[in-house]
Parts: C-alpha cells; structure tokens; sequence
C-alpha cells in the first residue's frame, strides 16, 4: 500500500462526525422543515401576544403606546367582568361537554345496534355536526325568537307555554339556550367518536360476561366501559378545548348579552381587541386563557398516561 | 403575391360594417352601462371597500362603481363588499398591517378611532377647492370634521325619529300624533298599541348594538340632561337618571315593548314592526325602504322624537360616510371617486334607493325627499339635531359597545338601576376621555 492509498483509508476510517451524530443529525434535519413552520405559526405568534400582553397597546392611542409590565395582568384580576366570563366559561364548557357526551354515548349505542335504515340514520345524525357553527347560530337564533320563533310557537299550542318566553333575552335562560344549542351541535362528534370506540370492542368479551352472568348494566359498566376508556378521554378532552376556544355560536346568537350573561373569556377578548382596540389587554386575556389550557393539557396529559398504562 | 392576403372589396365592406355595428352598440353607455362596459386598460386600480353588504346595497354600489369606471379612463374601481359585522376589525387589521384600501366607506363614529391611529387622509384642502363644498350641509361636514381637519366625505346624514303604524292608529281609534307631540302622548299610543296576547307591543325597544345606547341618551337630552357639560361627564346627572327611569319602564312598568327587546338590535326591530309584532320603534331613515315593502307605505309615517319634560328634544346626526387613508396607493384615484359618489345622479340614487338623506342641500331639496311622507318625521328634525355628543372622544366608540350595552341591558332587565346604569356609564366615559 502506498503511503497515499494509507492516507486515504486512515481519512476514511475517521470521519468528522461519528455515525451516531451523524444519523442523529440527519433526523434533526428531516425535522427542520416541520420545526421552522411550528415556530413560525405557534411559537412566535405565542411569544408575541405575552410582548404584547406587557405593552399598553391601544391602537387608537399611538403616542401612550408603551412597556407597562404587569399593569394588564393586575387590571385583569381587578376587573370583575373578566371573573364573571371565567365563571361563564366554565358553564358554557363543562355544561356543553358533559350533556353532548351523555347524549352522544346514548346515542352511538343505539346505532351500534343492527336495524334497517341505520346507515341513513347515521348519515343524518352528523348533520349538526357539518353545518357551519355561523349558520347554526342564525338558525337557533331564529328557533329561539321570542316573537316569531317556532320553539314559542310550538310550545303555546302543545299548551306548555302560556307566554312567551324571551330564551336569549332573559339572563337567567341565555346561557341554558346557548348550550343547548352547542349540544345539539356537538352530539354527532361523541357519537360518531364512541361508535368507533364501540366497533372496536370485541365481541367475544361480551359472550364471556354473558356466560359469567352479566347482565345488560354490568357488561356496560365492566366491559363496555374500560375498554372505551381511552377514547372517551380524548375524545373529551378534545371537545373541552374546543369549546373553550368555540366564540362563534355565542357571538352570532347573543354578542354576549343580555348584561355579559353569555360573555366568555374568548367572547370578551374579541370585543376587547376590536371594540376597544385595546390590543395590549386582548392580548393579556388570550395569554391567560393559553395558561388555562396549558393546565387542562397537563391534567390531560396525566390521565391519558394513567389510561394507556391501566389499558 | 400571396392572394390569401388581399383584402377584397367584399371582405373590407363586411369590416367596415361590423366595426360601424360594435361602435354603436358602445356609444350610449352612459344610458346603459352594463350592456358593454368599457375596459380602461392603462387605468390605475382605486381598491373601495364597502361594509354593508345586502342585496340592494350590493346592486347599486356595483352599479355606480361601473358607471364611474365607464366616465374615465384613468383609474378603474375595485369594490370589496365586507359584512357590516367584520367591516371595522377588518379595517383596522389592514391599516395596522400597513395595507388600507385606497377609500372605504365608514360610518362617522368610527373615524375618531382611524384618527386616533393616524389612518386618515386629511382632506380639508381637496374639500376647501371642491366645486360641491358649499352644497353640502354645514351639519354634515361637522359630522365628518375632527380639531379642523375634514376626514372624510358625507355620503348621506341621518338622524333619528319614530315610526309608527298609521292603520293600526286608526284601529285603535287614537287621532294621527302631530310632530310636537310629547311623552305622555308616546307612552298613550304605545300602551294603546299593547296587546301581549295578540303578541303586538307599542314600542320596539332597542337592547343591542351602539344604538341601544344612544336612543335613551336622546330620551334624556328631552328631560334635559346632556352627555358632556363644560367637559365633564354629567349623563347620570338627575335630569338623565330620571328619563332613562321613565324610558326603563316602558319595558319594566308599561310593558309596551316585546320580551325580545334586551337583545334586540337593528335587524329585530325593523323585522318586528315589519311582521307587526311592534307599532313603534325608533331608528333613523335608513329602514324607510324597508318598511314600504314590509308594511306598504301608506300603513306608516315617521315623527319626530317626542318632546320631553323639559319642553325639549334632541335627535343625533350621523352620516354615512367615505374616507380615504394615508397608507393609500391611489389617493388621487381614491378623491376621483369618492367626490364622483356626491355628485347630482350618484347622489340622488344612493339616497333615494336606500332611504337616506343627501348630505348635498340642493338634493335633499327634491321631492324624492321633500315630498315623502315616510321621511317626514327626519326632515321636521333637523331644527333640533345635534352631533352625537359620543363622538367627543375616540374613546368613547368602542366603551358605548363594550361597557355601554351591557349596562343598559342590565337597567332593561332590572338587574341595575337606572342610576346605578348611568353612574357606572358616566365613570367609564370619564376614564376614557382620552
């Protein structure tokens, strides 16, 4: 060999980067196309909104604009509206979410049963579901009128009603009538969800209970039940930070009203930002709202890893 | 030589003929614009935006933004139409992102706020040297003026007054009300008006949106209270909490207004009296339209707001407005057009079509306008008619929709009252005097 050839070999056996950091950089550079959108789209526009949330920023007043630390922070825990639409989150979510799910399992165990016409049956239970959440306001919102609306209407000839009931003017009955409406919205998304869950479960388990003695509540409760676990968690957790975020069907069918008894914190930052234009405070409430959720993902987090370690 | 080529005498004819046919078809596009619009190709593009999109809004601005592309050749118009609803925040995300529309139709609350943000062309000295100027009423360019700059240009003022069903007057046999007329002859017709088992009530009130807000604020300036007294918030003064009780109670007392009232906004209470739910309701002309094809025009007819307590009364102007931007790429493009909306026929049609009032005298002078019994009750106003005193502030526009409505719904559902309302109104109006 010659003393050329030997240089070569030696330069070959030892490359600049070992093969494990160079597989391992090869991932990281497959990854980077993904990362650089992720902070483009999530990382920065989060980073901005906290710059923002320390800024007084009121698009009106150009020459106040400045750093003002935690000044929107403590005027948000000052301020009792902010509370009362926290309040009214919670309602409008846990009201939305627990009442779709109870009917949306009712619903998905009944067409996991085999009758005729169940395929047009399901086909038209997702209708809710596929109708723009804007025209769903509108429509409720007609159905609800207190004047001309045909819930009224109805309600009067079957003799349930003897006046008319104004059900997003009174605040005592808004909030009632827009999760309402959110449920009936929402019912297909469980119960599509859980029907899948259900197909999933095999029916020799069944068979066991059934030979065991079980009868129709115990299977439910000690087959049904554990098995569906997993989906029942993401399936709700996912609805919960959706209707968290959800605006639109409130914002179409009250604005909020009547006296902020609808108003939610995600309802509240819009008018915030576009009413006021004060973008500085907007922001301090979308970051609060982002540190709710953050929390609930935690908790979420915990539990799917207790499912997945009992499943 | 190639024969293929030469032009026979047939051919040259044939030619001639057609080019003569297509020529003429062209010439009287002014009568019939849409028939061959004419294309301007080296004109540069003026980018409108125009914020109330309905049917006959959408027609007639198309309209006119095409007989404005056919009068010249040096700019053509892009119009985009945006819901009412999202107009202003989309308005406000292109000035921050640097990228308004070249001109935009507004309404003249919102301009505080677009000045505030240094969005706005100064227009005084194109308006100071405009053939048009002087014709313009004096109150409408005041609707339009901030410190003494003019902002903008007055399509259209309006102010408000009441509408009411003349046949069910006669049902109810009260006699027809005379504009002097005051509150106890309002709340009279209302109460006669209230039939809650036939679902008919005397008076739509107005519990959502910016209005809700300023319809009591001129119930009170009629008991004699006012906004703004030698710059000081005095709304909740006595004079004020006492009108917005009396108003208050024709909802909580009288009953004369339908359950819906706490949430209803613009399109309620035109639709309520339309389908003959309500008998009265307070709004500006812009609805008159309307309401001759809902309830036909001679079922209806327009007063004045009622005479108060302190032998008084106030209706807010308002102005439907279009403004150009700083951040425009055709400003002189943007002016073109925009002083081309006010003038005769533009002018004329716009109003006419959609019930409004020309800001131009000469215009509002026509019988279109003069001779209408429907817009009866807005012309016998102007001797009364005030700037809304919520236009001191830029501030204030966005406090009257965020803190101002719920207020009011709070006071209309007898959750606050009406000083309570007014002393929390007039503390938020005081932080805001910025």
């Amino acid at each position: 060999m010659s003393t050329a050839q030997a240089a070569l070999a030696s330069r070959r056996a030892r490359p600049l980067l070992s093969l494990r950091a160079r597989s391992l950089l090869t991932g990281y550079l497959y990854l980077t196309p993904a990362a650089l959108c992720l902070l483009a789209t999530v990382a920065i526009p989060i980073g901005k909104a906290i710059q923002l949330s320390l800024y007084y920023d009121v698009l009106f007043k150009p020459q106040d604009y400045r750093f003002i630390w935690f000044d929107n922070y403590i005027r948000l825990v000052e301020d009792p509206v902010f509370w009362l639409t926290l309040w009214n989150s919670f309602v409008w979510v846990f009201g939305s979410v627990i009442l779709q799910f109870l009917v949306g399992f009712a619903a998905a165990l009944l067409l996991h049963q085999a009758f005729r016409g169940r395929t047009v049956i399901r086909t038209v239970m997702l209708l809710p579901w596929v109708i723009p959440g804007v025209v769903v306001g509108l429509i409720w919102q007609w159905l609800y009128q207190p004047n001309y609306g045909v819930i009224n209407d109805l309600l009067m000839k079957a003799d349930l009603l003897h006046e008319r009931v104004a059900w997003l003017s009174n605040p005592d009955l808004a909030m009632g009538a827009v999760v309402f409406t959110n449920v009936w919205r929402g019912i297909p998304f469980f119960a599509i969800m859980l029907l899948a869950g259900l197909q999933a479960v095999p029916d020799e388990l069944y068979e066991a209970a059934r030979i065991d003695g079980a009868g129709v509540v115990a299977r439910f409760w000690h087959v049904t039940l554990p098995l569906m676990r997993p989906i029942i968690v993401v399936a709700t957790a996912t609805r919960i930070i959706w209707t968290f975020n959800y605006a639109d069907l409130i914002f179409v069918m009250t604005s909020g009203g009547p006296a902020n008894a609808t108003q939610i914190t995600s309802t509240y930052t819009l008018l915030q930002a576009y009413a006021n234009l004060d973008f500085g405070y907007a922001a301090a409430l979308s970051v609060v709202l982002l540190l709710i959720m953050l929390a609930f993902t935690a908790a979420y987090l915990r539990i799917t890893k207790g499912v997945e370690e009992t499943g | 030589m190639n024969e293929r080529w030469l032009l026979s005498r047939r051919r040259f004819l044939r030619t001639l003929v057609g080019t003569g046919v297509i020529a003429a078809a062209d010439l009287p596009w002014w009568d019939a614009p849409l028939i061959s619009p004419r294309r301007a190709w080296a004109a540069e593009p003026v980018r409108f935006q125009f914020s109330v999109p309905e049917p006959t809004r959408i027609t007639l601005v198309t309209s006119l933004v095409e007989r404005f592309n056919q009068s010249q050749k040096d700019f053509a118009v892009e119009v985009e139409f945006v819901p009412q609803a999202q107009a202003r925040q989309k308005l406000i995300s292109a000035i921050s992102a640097g990228s308004p529309p070249d001109c935009c139709q507004v309404w003249d609350n919102w301009l505080g706020q677009f000045q505030g943000m240094g969005a706005l062309e100064d227009l005084t000295a194109r308006v100071q040297s405009w053939k048009l100027q002087p014709d313009v009423l004096p109150t409408a360019w005041q609707t339009v003026t901030i410190g003494k700059q003019i902002l903008s240009l007055p399509l259209s003022i309006t102010l408000d007054g009441i509408y009411y069903r003349r046949d069910r007057l006669k049902e109810v046999g009260i006699k027809e009300p005379t504009p002097d007329w005051t509150w106890d002859d309002f709340l009279k017709i209302a109460q006669a008006f209230t039939k809650p088992d036939k679902n008919q009530y005397g008076y739509g009130m107005r519990g959502a949106g910016t209005w809700a807000v300023l319809y009591p604020s001129e119930f009170a300036y009629a008991n004699g209270a006012q906004v703004l007294k030698d710059g000081k918030v005095v709304i909740n003064s006595k004079e004020g909490v006492d009108a917005l009780a009396w108003y208050m109670d024709l909802a909580l007392k009288h009953k004369v207004t339908p359950p819906s009232a706490p949430t209803d906004g613009f399109v309620e209470i035109v639709e309520t009296f339309g389908r003959g739910v309500t008998s009265m309701y307070q709004h500006n002309s812009g609805s008159v339209g309307q309401q001759k094809k809902n309830v036909g025009a001679e079922n209806f007819a327009t007063l004045p707001v009622p005479i108060g307590p302190a032998k008084t009364r106030a209706s807010f102007y308002f102005s439907e407005t279009v403004t150009a931007f700083k951040g425009a790429r055709n400003k002189e493009g943007a002016w073109r057009f925009m002083s081309f909306l006010l003038e005769d026929e533009p002018s004329l049609m716009y109003c006419k079509t959609l019930g409004l009032l020309p800001a131009r005298k000469s215009i509002v002078e026509q019988p279109d306008f003069k001779g209408d019994p429907a817009l009866s009750g807005f012309l016998n106003s102007f001797s009364f008619a005030i700037v809304s005193p919520y236009l001191a502030y830029p501030g204030w526009g966005g406090k009257l929709d965020s803190d101002g409505v719920p207020l009011i719904q709070q006071a209309i559902v007898g959750k606050i009252s009406p000083k309570e309302c007014l002393d929390k109104f007039a503390d938020i109006l005081t932080k805001n005097m910025a």
